[in-house]
C-alpha cells in the first residue's frame, strides 16, 4: 500500500471515529447530567466534567422507584421466556415442514407485526379491566408477549433455515421425533440465532412506553413511565430525569455489544444477514 | 392453488387436505400455540374495535352510551386535527426518511472505507447505539438539550456567534425538530442495511473500475447503488412503517404540541382515548388507523415477497 494511501486511510478513520462520537454525544451528555447536582444544571457556561462523583440523582431516583424498575426488569425477563416457548417450535415448523399456503401464513405472521399498537389499545384496556388483569404484570406480559411474537417466529425463522437439512433428516432415520429433533438438535446447532431472537426481544420489552400507558396505573408500573414523570407542568427535574435515563440505557448498551455481530439480522427481521 | 402441482418440501412429502390431514401434519402442533395466540391478539381488537366505532361510549359519562352507527367515521372524516395529525405523520416520514438516507449513504461510504482499520467493527456499534436507545430517553433526551433556556444546543449556538433556536418550544420549528430526533434516532437502520449491501460488492469490481479510470459517481451510480438496492428496499418499508407507528419521541418530547405542530395519528388516537375517554370515538380512529396499516402492510408484503427467493 502506497504512503499516501495508506494516509488517506488514517484520515478517513478519523473522520469515522470523529462522526461516531457527534453522534453518540448526546447520549454521553444526559450520562453525565446524571451526576450534576441541580445547580450544576442550570449553571452557564455549562459544567462539561461535574466536579466529583455526585450520586445523589441515582440514589434518589433508585430509592423512589425501584420497584418499577423490577417492574420492568420481571416483564422483561418473563416476555422473553414467554416468546422464546412460543416461537421457536413456530420457527421451527416454518423452516423445517412444507405444507400448503405456507406463504400466506408467514406473511400473515409478518403483518401482525407491522400493525400499529396504538389500533389495539381500547380492546385490550378494557379486556384487561374486565379480566383483573389491568395494573397487573402478567396482564403487561400477556401483551407484550403478542407484540414480540411475529418478530421472533420471523427471526428464528431464517436462523432455523440456515441449518443443514441431511441432519435432521439422518435422525428421522434413527428414529427421533420431530420435538427431539427440535430440542436436541437445531435448538443446540442455533444457540447464537436464538440467543440473538431473545436479547432483541429483551431490548424491544425493555424500551416499551405504550402499552404500560394504557395497561398500568401504579402497580405494575414500568421504569419507561417513570421516565416521562420527571417532566413536571411547572418544574421538570432535569438532574434525576438524567439519572433515570442512564440507568434505563446502561442494559440496551451491554446487550447491543452482545449481538453487535448479528445487529442487521435483528433489526430487518432475518431479511438481511 | 389446487392446480398447481404440490411443491417439494425440504423434509415432508406433498400432503393431502382435509382435517384429518391437517392433526395429522407434523407441523401442526409446533404451530398452533403461536398462531393461536396472534390470532387472539390481532382478530379480537379488530372485531371489538369494530363493535365499539359504531357507539357512543365515554367511560367518563358510562349512561349515555348507545349505537350511533357511522356517525363517529363521520365526526373523525370532519375532524381538522385529525387531518393535520395524518398529514404530519407522513411528513415527518417523509423528511426523515430523506434525511437518513442521504446522511446514512454517506457515512455507510466512510465505514466501508475503512472497514479494515483495527477495531473499526467497535466503532461501528458504538456508532448505531441511538437505534437500540429507549425511544423515550431519545424524546427526553434531546427535549434536555435543545431547552431553549438551559440547552446546551443553543448555548454552542451562540457561543459560536449564532442565533439561539426555538427547537420543540415554538410551533414553527417544533416539526423540523422532531424530524431531525427522528432521523437522528433512526439514521443508524438505514445506514447499517446499506453498509451491508456494500460489504457484499465483490473487490474485483473495485480493481476493475479502478482499473477502468471510473470516477467516484460512476463508482456509485453502477456499483454501489445496485448493490444496495434490495436491502435499501427492505429498509425503507420498514421505516415507512415505523413512523406510521411514530409515539413514544412525541410523548416523550412534546405531546404533540406547541399547539397541534408536531400531533402524529397515534398521539391524536391516544389523547382520545385515554385524556377524553372517548372510546367509541378512539376505536372508530383505530379502525382508520388499521386500515392505513393494511395498506402500507399489504404494499410492504408485497415488495418483501420479490426480495426473498425462500417465501415463494
Amino acid at each position: 500500500m502506497s504512503v499516501r494511501r495508506r494516509w488517506k486511510r488514517w484520515t478517513l478513520f478519523v473522520l469515522a471515529l470523529a462522526v461516531t462520537f457527534a453522534n453518540v454525544a448526546p447520549m454521553i451528555w444526559i450520562a453525565l447530567s446524571g451526576f450534576k447536582t441541580r445547580l450544576e444544571i442550570f449553571t452557564l457556561p455549562p459544567v462539561w466534567i461535574p466536579s466529583r462523583l455526585f450520586l445523589g440523582n441515582f440514589q434518589r431516583v433508585l430509592d423512589a422507584n425501584l420497584p418499577f424498575l423490577l417492574n420492568s426488569a420481571i416483564v422483561t425477563v418473563a416476555t422473553t421466556a414467554g416468546v422464546l416457548v412460543l416461537a421457536v417450535p413456530a420457527a421451527f415448523a416454518l423452516a423445517v415442514f412444507g405444507f400448503r399456503r405456507k406463504g400466506d401464513l408467514e406473511m400473515w405472521i409478518l403483518s401482525t407485526r407491522m400493525m400499529p399498537p396504538i389500533a389495539a389499545a381500547v380492546p385490550l384496556f378494557l379486556a384487561s379491566r374486565a379480566l383483573g388483569l389491568f395494573d397487573t404484570l402478567p396482564g403487561l406480559v400477556l401483551v407484550y408477549i403478542g407484540f414480540n411474537l411475529s418478530f421472533a417466529v420471523w427471526l428464528a425463522t431464517s436462523f432455523f433455515r440456515s441449518m443443514p437439512m441431511e441432519i435432521l433428516e439422518a435422525a428421522r432415520v434413527d428414529g427421533a421425533s420431530w420435538l427431539q429433533i427440535l430440542l436436541r438438535i437445531a435448538v443446540p446447532l442455533n444457540r447464537g440465532g436464538l440467543a440473538t431472537v431473545s436479547v432483541f426481544t429483551a431490548i424491544f420489552s425493555w424500551n416499551e412506553l405504550l402499552v404500560p400507558l394504557f395497561l398500568t396505573s401504579n402497580q405494575a408500573k414500568t421504569f419507561t413511565i417513570v421516565l416521562t414523570e420527571f417532566q413536571g407542568q411547572t418544574n421538570t427535574v432535569w438532574e434525576q430525569m438524567a439519572a433515570g435515563a442512564a440507568i434505563q440505557v446502561i442494559p440496551i448498551v451491554i446487550l447491543t455489544f452482545i449481538v453487535q455481530r448479528s445487529i442487521v439480522a435483528g433489526v430487518t427481521m432475518g431479511a438481511v444477514k | 392453488m389446487t392446480s398447481t402441482p404440490p411443491r417439494p418440501s425440504r423434509a415432508g412429502a406433498p400432503e393431502p387436505r382435509g382435517l384429518r390431514a391437517f392433526l395429522a401434519h407434523p407441523a401442526t402442533p409446533f404451530l398452533t400455540p403461536a398462531v393461536l395466540y396472534l390470532a387472539l391478539l390481532t382478530l379480537f381488537p379488530f372485531v371489538y374495535n369494530v363493535i365499539l366505532s359504531t357507539t357512543r361510549n365515554n367511560l367518563a359519562r358510562p349512561t349515555q352510551t348507545g349505537f350511533v352507527g357511522f356517525d363517529n367515521y363521520v365526526t373523525l372524516f370532519g375532524d381538522r386535527l385529525f387531518q393535520i395529525a395524518i398529514g404530519q405523520t407522513f411528513l415527518v416520514a417523509a423528511g426523515s426518511i430523506v434525511l437518513e438516507l442521504v446522511l446514512g449513504f454517506l457515512v455507510a461510504r466512510l465505514f466501508f472505507a475503512v472497514r479494515d482499520m483495527p477495531g473499526s467493527s467497535v466503532v461501528r456499534t458504538i456508532y448505531i447505539l441511538p437505534m437500540m436507545l429507549t425511544p423515550v430517553v431519545s424524546g427526553l433526551l434531546w427535549s434536555y438539550i435543545l431547552n431553549p433556556t438551559l440547552g446546551i444546543a443553543n448555548y454552542l449556538l451562540e457561543s459560536v456567534g449564532l442565533p439561539a433556536w426555538t427547537w420543540f418550544s415554538s410551533g414553527s420549528s417544533a416539526l423540523i425538530t422532531l424530524i431531525a430526533v427522528n432521523s437522528w434516532q433512526w439514521g443508524p437502520f438505514l445506514m447499517l442495511l446499506m453498509l451491508a449491501g456494500l460489504m457484499g460488492v465483490p473487490r474485483e469490481q473495485y480493481e476493475a473500475a479502478e482499473l477502468d479510470g471510473a470516477r467516484w459517481w460512476h463508482v456509485v451510480l453502477w456499483i454501489e447503488l445496485p448493490a444496495i438496492r434490495d436491502v435499501l428496499t427492505i429498509g425503507l418499508i420498514l421505516r415507512l412503517i415505523e413512523n406510521f407507528r411514530l409515539f413514544d419521541i412525541v410523548y416523550a418530547a412534546t405531546k404533540g404540541g406547541p399547539g397541534t405542530s408536531t400531533e402524529v395519528v397515534s398521539m391524536y388516537a391516544f389523547r382520545q382515548i385515554f385524556q377524553f375517554f372517548n372510546v367509541g370515538y378512539g376505536a372508530a380512529v383505530s379502525v382508520v388507523i388499521l386500515f392505513i396499516g393494511v395498506l402500507l402492510t399489504s404494499f410492504a408484503v408485497r415488495l418483501l415477497r420479490k426480495e426473498e427467493p425462500g417465501v415463494r
